[in-house]
């Protein structure tokens, strides 16, 4: 935590930043300023207004009004490039790295340079290694982006942007992708640049990660300024219930249940797909109404065995009964026709953008809101509207097309979605990535309630506090392998995480 | 409303012309029904194609395939008409369904796919017609020539209704956009055309029969180019294996026009009759005070770069 405030002059100022979009007001007069050596958090909600005050930084944004001074001087960024040129970096929450590049390829893009300027490839290759190198990643320049997992994009891409001469470091929740050690390695990064005189913009919704790198804090709700404070000022609650606009509610209260059906019996179970991190010999069983997390670290197996329960079922071998029968799926409508429905992480492929939220949410049960192969706009309509507002989604109209909403309102449009298939079975895959503390409430509200009408609930998470906050029990794989289970009881952090290191529990 | 105001410019523009009172006629704007009717078939699937995300440039040379078929099997061998036409509808949603699983399951691109159906299709209807046009003045077996009475579905097709006020052709257009409505706009497949356009892996990932939808789209943009096939046969009184080259590009420039997305998942078959209608209106207008055919290419290639300027939505940030 930053202790002292640095002085000196500021390296960043805000001056009544103003932006509105079509219908809504995006930004109402938001000012800060961000000295040199300081890590400033800017947390807010969904919808507060966050990832148009970085845009508008970062120059991504131009039809503003107010004013941004770099060093004194007032800037206006006509295009994201300049906003590289005068020293702003943003690293944003969509990863921008190109796939099919190298790393060091991907290096060179953002280099300013003639289009027609002979390569160097060593040398590019070189600065490149120096750049991973200062963040300890022991990545090889020529390996192509595809080949990495998300953490590792991530931080490739921090890299990437720290390789210039940067004044000002603007992070769009940096985290979110990243497992526990990958976050820790990130914020010991962030506080050594932030010693380095560089002015930090950090965009968070994690309360410990907040209270770890803050200086100071300023809290935008609503597309104002709650307040800006030094960080050893703000307390817990006083941040939760400025983000929230209300008093911070308590945590919720544990679980006792009845031994219940099974619903699920793996036995033997394994997968060894070329593309994906096999697993073997997994054996458990879920209740009927059950609320089950898997933990694993990237390369546990985790992520694939949620895929393969909802329709990856090639190159499997084991037994696997829902309900008593064999179940194998083949595909996502062979496992929806069983009553099993998937989440997926990434809202890429779990959110049509161009479709109205209402044609999102009624996707995979058209045919109960059909006949004959007529669509029913009336009965959808009157299904959808109380759903909706009961899972507080924030929504212009039920018409309106998805990307127009926040993601946390994606991501409960997507589960909306999943819930009106009324699965026997819900496979989350990281259901809460990326989406702020309210939200994430509203969603782990929604599944156990899903989870008490006797849906059996199977979730992967990044965030060990969501694991213990929202399961039953905790199945933790460590590399293919079923480690541990833990009960509700024994779910703390530090057993988790040995747990999840291949440890015993 | 901005779909329209390319069309109302248009329009205004031909009024202040108007070619010596010529535009405030009404066989003027029947002509122009009329002309834009077969390139109206062909857009109306093309934009469900292109609702799915694809592209189907095969649609030209389908519809020369099936003006080549109908033609051969009502002049050639005399089948009534009530029996060829669902047959040359078959013709059409059998290439339509080739292609459509080419692109559905070896997932390949659709610009391949139907740039190969369109060679493709363009030679059968050549080896059909031995490179012939097949005309009323057919050769027997024999080899003797003699001379076949043209059938009544040719008159019929050609013909106009309601007091001669409407053209047949133009019926057909503005059914086979109907029909099309519906099934983007009410059906449970319109849903899922959309929704595969708009992202394939989401829409896979929930449920939606990917596969189905796609051949479904590729399908039913055959059958549209059988039946802008047969139109055509019926209007030039006999089957060509020439006919309807560069069509495809008309179709797509006329969904363009009215603002569906090429990159699929948005659009709608509404405003391709609005793009089909400024087309053939710009088309009238400039022909109608005289522009020579040169410079009306050149303008139409300038104005549908204009149009789809203008109409660009703005605005896709969120808060």
């Amino acid at each position: 935590m930053g202790e002292r405030l640095p002085h000196g002059e500021p390296r960043l100022e805000l001056v009544e930043l103003s932006k509105t979009f079509a219908e809504t007001r995006a930004l109402d007069r938001v000012s800060f300023d961000v000295r040199p050596g300081e890590v400033h958090v800017v947390a807010g909600e969904n919808g507060a207004g966050k990832s148009t005050l970085i845009r508008v930084i970062a120059g991504a944004v131009t039809d503003y009004t107010g004013e941004l001074r770099l060093d004194g001087r007032a800037v206006r960024f006509a295009n994201p490039a300049a906003a590289s040129a005068h020293g702003v970096a943003t690293i944003h929450q969509e990863l921008s790295l190109v796939p099919a590049l190298s790393i060091a390829d991907n290096f060179e893009l953002t280099r300013a340079a003639s289009p027609f300027a002979p390569r160097d490839r060593r040398r590019a290759s070189a600065a490149a290694a120096a750049a991973l190198a200062r963040l300890e990643l022991a990545l090889e320049p020529a390996v192509l982006v595809e080949t990495l997992s998300v953490a590792e994009r991530q931080l490739v891409e921090i890299a990437r942007a720290l390789a210039g001469n940067v004044r000002v470091l603007v992070m769009d929740e940096p985290t979110s992708a990243l497992f526990e050690r990958d976050v820790d390695r990130l914020l010991s990064l962030v506080e050594r640049l932030a010693r380095d005189g560089i002015g930090v913009v950090y965009v968070s919704h994690r309360l410990e990660e907040i209270f770890r790198v803050a200086t100071r804090i300023s809290v935008l709700r609503d597309g104002r300024r709650v307040f800006t404070r030094p960080a050893g000022e703000v307390t817990r609650d006083e941040l939760v219930s400025g983000l929230v606009g209300k008093a911070a509610s308590s945590p919720p209260v544990p679980r006792v249940r009845a031994p219940r059906a099974v619903r699920l019996r793996v036995r033997g179970f394994g997968c060894d797909t070329p593309s994906r991190v096999p697993f073997d010999g997994l054996e458990f069983e879920l209740g009927v109404g059950e609320l089950v997390g898997v933990a694993g670290v990237d390369g546990s197996g985790a992520s694939t065995l949620l895929h393969v329960l909802f329709g990856a079922a090639r190159h499997t071998h084991g037994e696997v009964t829902l309900d008593g029968e064999p179940y194998s799926a083949s595909g996502p409508r062979a496992a929806f026709a069983r009553g099993v429905a998937l989440l997926a992480s990434d809202r890429h492929e779990s959110v049509l953008g161009e479709l109205s939220v209402l044609a999102n949410a009624t996707l995979s049960s058209l045919g109960a809101f059909s006949r004959a192969g007529v669509v029913d706009r009336a009965a959808e309509r009157a299904a959808v509207a109380p759903a909706s507002s009961r899972m507080r989604v924030k929504a212009p109209s039920l018409d309106a097309a998805a990307f127009a909403l926040s993601g946390g309102n994606q991501q409960k449009v997507a589960l909306l979605r999943c819930l009106l298939s009324k699965p026997r079975l819900l496979v989350l895959d990281d259901p809460t990535r990326g989406i702020d503390v309210a939200a994430r409430a509203d969603v782990h509200e929604l599944l156990r309630e899903v989870a008490a009408s006797g849906t059996t609930i199977l979730f992967r998470s990044t965030d060990l506090a969501e694991l213990a906050a929202l399961s039953d029990r905790v199945l933790v794989l460590a590399r293919g392998r079923h480690t541990a289970t833990l009960a509700r009881g024994e779910l703390d952090d530090a057993r988790l995480l040995s747990a999840m290191m291949g440890g015993a529990a | 409303m901005r779909p329209f105001v390319p069309l109302v410019a248009v329009l205004v523009f031909g009024c202040v012309l108007n070619a010596n009172g010529a535009f405030f006629e009404w066989q003027t704007h029947r002509a122009v029904l009329r002309e834009i009717s077969v390139g109206g078939i062909l857009a109306s699937g093309m934009t469900v194609v292109i609702v799915s995300g694809g592209i189907d440039l095969a649609v030209g040379s389908v519809l020369a395939l099936s003006a080549v078929s109908f033609a051969w099997l009502t002049l050639l061998h005399g089948l009534p008409g009530f029996f060829a036409l669902p047959l040359v509808l078959l013709v059409g949603a059998a290439a339509g369904a080739l292609s459509g699983v080419l692109v559905a399951w070896p997932r390949m691109q659709p610009f391949i796919v139907t740039l190969a159906m369109m060679v493709f299709a363009r030679g059968l209807a050549k080896e059909l017609s031995g490179g012939q046009k097949i005309s009323t003045y057919v050769q027997d077996p024999s080899g003797a020539f003699r001379s076949v009475p043209l059938p009544a579905v040719f008159e019929a097709l050609d013909g106009r209704v309601l007091g001669g006020n409407v053209s047949v052709v133009t019926l057909v257009f503005l059914g086979s956009a109907f029909v099309t409505w519906v099934i983007l706009e009410r059906l449970r497949v319109g849903r899922y055309l959309f929704a595969v356009g708009g992202n394939f892996e989401a829409a896979r990932l929930s449920g939606v029969p990917v596969h189905f939808t796609l051949i479904f789209a590729y399908v039913l943009s055959g059958i549209c180019a059988a039946l802008a096939g047969i139109c055509q046969a019926a209007q030039e009184t006999h089957g060509d294996p020439e006919t309807g080259l560069g069509y495809e590009l008309d179709a797509i420039a006329m969904v363009v026009l009215g603002g569906t997305s090429l990159m699929g998942g948005r659009g709608g078959v509404a405003l391709t009759v609005i793009g089909a209608l400024t087309l053939g209106y710009l088309e009238k207008v400039l022909s109608l005070n005289a522009y020579s055919s040169e410079l009306r290419l050149m303008l139409t290639g300038v104005i549908l770069v204009l149009a789809v300027l203008f109409q660009r939505r703005f605005g896709r940030e969120s808060a």
